[in-house]
């Protein structure tokens, strides 16, 4: 009887006429790449997983559902990598799926959480899942992938960078500070007021937070790019940018920590030691929707999502590092977050 | 798919003859246009749904549910659900910032008949119901009769309901009273397949509901006038369950709708012109709360309507009206910048020719003033030719221009709204083939066959803006073409009646042009729209026995805009069975009816489950004075 009802229940499940990775041994899997978190519309459960092999120099779409047999749930928002797993972050599921950096099959699902945003690895045993709903971080156990424990930050949280001893965690949505909760004890130590609504931040190689404040969707404020320093949690620099309507976004890095990247109107590019904010874009939108950015670590390759028109399948735009296009291959709806694997053997062209 | 059987399985208690339904003359307006009835008797069998269960038994517009308890939408030959336009006794009853209403919210129990007018049809009526409108109609029967019904129901998922009515009258007096009450858990359980590796059980949380309703009808009628008041009170607290792919904690979505809607209409009917003037003050509250998002979204509405209009005769056959409409609407909503008031007139010329004529025609015009902006007339043109005389075989074709103005929140909702929106329009064809022809006594046979093309300029659609929010704007030109088929036989003999419906519909609907050039799903069929539906029903009824069967197949409709991704077609099937019983000259009836039959498990949203197989049992006890 059960299996009748697992049969019944096949035969109605959703059914994704998508496209079948035309290497079926998966061997794109085990060279270089780039993950792209597909979001997918909120509530319509159609997020995916996508990777850009730089070996075939192709896009393989729904891997995810194809290698799982089940949809990857309710808008993926990121993705991290620790040795051979890799932590999927699904907001609108209040989930991560943790699986095999290699295989992608599914090792655990992490359930319970509220919507989770971003995950960062503390170290080998631990760390941290934002919230955009609730006012605490997660506690992740890595040792056996489960919730651990909570820090009450009395306030929802976005990125979350970890420098030495302390995690610098940012109040995105109607908020204005960035918090500083030592790792040792999870508890909060201090929180710094940058400007509004703190949307991403990174580390330059002098262990400067770079934290990007967009300003806010209703424009009262201007927005904000924010220097902080680590060791004394305060604010060194700050970039105002020009006018309320400038609402930039994806603060990323190059792998030497020296070259800033953004999205604001296109791809702006900026030295670390710049004195002011890039008047110009390194690559133009024209007639694209730039969602969201990842630059190589090792190559500094720019990987563009364009979001179309948030329903249709995606794409992603590969550039290299001075802004020549070498790619545009179609991902899933709402291409977003990026995450790159790269073996040891990855060379710069 | 036409509903015009008479089968009754009440034919020997009660006693309906003399139905008046207001404005039948000025609003007689089928020549050449397709026009159906759901009457009392189907209603009867689902006096404790809502309208979304019926429409979805009974009809081929497609229904999106979000599962027992959740919103239900219609989608009506390709279109969008705020191009359905949902009207009370002639009047518009959309909730005025969405443009659309939730059937799930309206009690069959409460109404006495529908009218579902199709494509252009509904320019007879109204403006805007580009797909077509669906008119909840309620009437008194002049008699001098006072009848008290209770009518409790048990069913699957802890729903309890319960309908009482009391009509009491006589022929120049009528005084309808009814009350709904409905309190459900729908905790129904479902296999889910989409959040592990092995499909697991698990049942439905946070979809509980706690609706009831009041309406108070009042009818005089002296020799040629009818004067009508009508109060329509109802409420609904929900909890919104989340999609099947979210494990996340409770999110404490709620909403409360409230709906307060009066009416009072005068009708005179002269012989030779016929008058009519009805207002309409409607009030809709919309409240919706996510806990955990912290959304707190307070919504009021209030909608006055004033309508009238003269029809003259000429001869025996033509017919000249002139209709003069009024709304205003005034919204007070935390989502707005300010309390917002719209302002939107028309007025509707027609000439009919009717009758027993072997040639009908129609033509109609219409002027809207939005907001005193008029704008580009719109128009409507039926004719229909009898193919033999004295037999009812017609073929009917029409052409309309109907217009739709944006909803309130296409223009000024925050953010996003764009108050410099255009109005939408569409044209719509419709050919049309009818046949009625009774094969012998107490053996009827209908038929239909229509063909239909609808082409929507300027369709509103929300879109990514420049600031990381969505914007509305006119966007999208849109298609939908289909054919539609249907067949009725009724047989009666000694105390057996019979009835068989079956119907059938194709839609194609796609988008043929929008702001993106490259948009790929240009010529894809639209998300949500089946291209295939079927149903089919039998009801029987032999003296106090009385058994009915209902089928509905649904194809697969897309999930995706490139068609890459669907969810399958289902086939559901629905049984009732009862008896009733003349107790001294009051009547009994106890009924049974079983829901999705054979447990099929599927979803009209994806990842919303709907429910499995299910029971209720429903008593209807009438005292008759």
């Amino acid at each position: 009887m059960k299996k009748m009802f697992i049969m019944a229940s096949l035969y109605i499940a959703i059914v994704s006429c998508t496209k079948v990775s035309d290497d079926p041994a998966g061997s794109f899997l085990t060279g270089s790449g780039v993950f792209i978190i597909n979001e997918g519309n909120f509530r319509w459960g159609n997020g995916s997983l996508s990777f850009y092999s730089y070996d075939s120099s192709k896009i393989y779409n729904d891997l995810f559902l194809n290698i799982n047999d089940r949809p990857l749930g309710d808008v993926p928002n990121s993705m991290n990598i620790i040795d051979d797993k890799a932590y999927i972050v699904v907001n609108n599921s209040g989930k991560i799926e943790v699986i095999n950096l290699n295989t992608l099959e599914s090792i655990k699902t992490i359930n319970g959480l509220i919507s989770p945003r971003n995950i960062s690895f503390v170290n080998n045993n631990k760390a941290y899942v934002t919230s955009m709903y609730s006012d605490s971080v997660a506690i992740i156990n890595l040792l056996d992938n489960s919730i651990s424990d909570y820090i009450n930050l009395r306030r929802s949280s976005e990125a979350v960078i970890i420098s030495a001893n302390k995690a610098f965690i940012s109040n995105w949505i109607g908020g204005n500070e960035v918090m500083v909760v030592n790792v040792e004890n999870n508890e909060v130590i201090d929180s710094i007021e940058v400007g509004q609504e703190p949307e991403s931040m990174i580390l330059d190689k002098n262990n400067k937070l770079w934290v990007l404040c967009n300003g806010g969707w209703t424009r009262d404020y201007y927005a904000e790019l924010d220097v902080i320093n680590t060791l004394t949690n305060s604010i060194e620099k700050t970039f105002v940018f020009p006018n309320k309507q400038t609402s930039p976004l994806c603060l990323r890095i190059d792998g030497n920590g020296e070259t800033l990247y953004y999205l604001e109107s296109g791809v702006r590019q900026m030295n670390i030691d710049a004195s002011d904010l890039p008047s110009a874009p390194l690559i133009s939108e024209s007639e694209h929707y730039f969602y969201n950015l990842a630059i190589n670590p090792v190559s500094s390759d720019i990987f563009i999502t364009d979001a179309v028109d948030y329903s249709q399948q995606g794409y992603v735009l590969y550039y290299k590092k001075d802004g020549t296009l070498i790619s545009i291959q179609e991902a899933g709806i709402i291409p977003g977050f990026m995450s790159f694997k790269l073996n040891d053997n990855f060379q710069v062209e | 798919m036409p509903l015009h059987g008479q089968l009754s399985s009440y034919s020997d208690t009660i006693n309906i003859k003399e139905v008046v339904i207001s404005r039948k003359r000025l609003n007689s307006y089928t020549a050449g246009f397709k026009k159906v009835t759901i009457d009392s008797s189907v209603l009867l069998n689902h006096n404790h749904g809502t309208l979304a269960d019926l429409l979805e038994d009974n009809s081929t517009i497609f229904i999106k549910s979000y599962g027992l308890g959740g919103t239900a939408l219609p989608s009506f030959r390709g279109t969008g659900s705020n191009h359905t336009q949902i009207a009370w006794n002639d009047i518009n009853i959309n909730h005025p910032m969405l443009g659309q209403s939730d059937l799930s919210l309206i009690p069959v129990g409460f109404i006495d008949d529908i009218d579902i007018y199709y494509g252009g049809a509904s320019m007879g009526l109204n403006s805007g119901g580009i797909g077509g409108i669906i008119n909840l109609k309620t009437k008194p029967v002049w008699k001098k009769e006072t009848l008290i019904s209770v009518n409790p129901g048990i069913g699957s998922y802890g729903k309890y309901s319960g309908l009482v009515k009391v009509k009491s009258g006589n022929n120049h007096f009528q005084s309808v009273t009814k009350a709904f009450l409905q309190s459900s858990e729908n905790d129904f359980s479902y296999l889910n397949s989409d959040v592990s590796s092995e499909p697991v059980w698990e049942k439905r949380l946070n979809s509980q509901v706690r609706q009831r309703g009041f309406i108070q009808e009042l009818y005089f009628r002296k020799t040629k006038k009818i004067l009508s008041a009508r109060l329509w009170y109802q409420s609904a607290y929900r909890n919104l369950p989340s999609s099947m792919l979210s494990q996340q904690i409770n999110s404490g979505e709620k909403q409360f709708d409230e709906s307060l809607r009066t009416m009072l209409n005068y009708n005179l009917d002269r012989g030779r012109f016929d008058y009519f003037l009805t207002g309409s003050w409607m009030l809709n509250r919309l409240n919706y709360t996510n806990q955990l998002a912290s959304i707190d979204s307070r919504n009021l509405s209030e909608a006055l309507v004033i309508k009238t209009g003269l029809g003259s005769r000429l001869g025996e056959s033509i017919t000249l009206k002139v209709i003069l409409n009024e709304e205003v609407n005034v919204i007070k909503s935390n989502n707005y910048k300010q309390n917002e008031t719209r302002n939107n007139a028309s007025i509707t010329a027609s000439a009919e020719r009717n009758g027993n004529n072997r040639v009908s025609a129609m033509i109609l015009i219409r002027e809207i003033f939005d907001n005193n902006v008029l704008l580009i007339p719109d128009f409507s043109a039926g004719f229909q030719f009898r193919l033999i005389d004295a037999k009812e075989y017609f073929l009917k074709a029409n052409i309309s221009r109907n217009s739709k103005i944006p909803t309130m929140n296409d223009l000024f909702w925050l953010p996003g709204g764009n108050s410099e929106l255009l109005n939408e329009y569409a044209f719509i064809y419709e050919l049309s083939y009818d046949m009625k022809q009774k094969i012998s006594p107490g053996f009827d046979v209908h038929y239909n066959l229509s063909v239909f093309r609808n082409t929507i300029k300027d369709m509103i659609q929300w879109h990514p803006g420049e600031y990381s929010y969505w914007t509305s704007d006119n966007i999208q030109n849109v298609n939908s073409t289909g054919l539609e088929s249907s067949l009725s036989v009724d047989y009666r003999l000694n105390k057996i009646s019979s009835e068989f419906i079956a119907g059938y519909s194709y839609t194609k609907a796609t988008t043929v042009s929008s702001y993106n050039n490259n948009d790929i799903h240009i010529g894809k069929q639209l998300m949500y729209v089946p291209e295939n539906q079927v149903n089919a029903s039998l009801r029987m009824n032999n003296h106090n026995l009385y058994f009915s069967w209902v089928s509905n197949l649904v194809g697969r409709r897309y999930i995706t805009v490139d068609n890459s991704g669907y969810l399958p077609h289902y086939f559901l099937n629905n049984i009732t069975s009862g008896f009733k019983f003349n107790l001294r000259g009051n009547s009994l009836d106890i009924n049974f009816t079983v829901n999705n039959l054979f447990g099929v498990n599927y979803q009209t949203i994806a990842y919303y489950p709907l429910p499995g197989r299910s029971y209720s049992i429903k008593i209807l006890y009438i005292i008759s004075k």
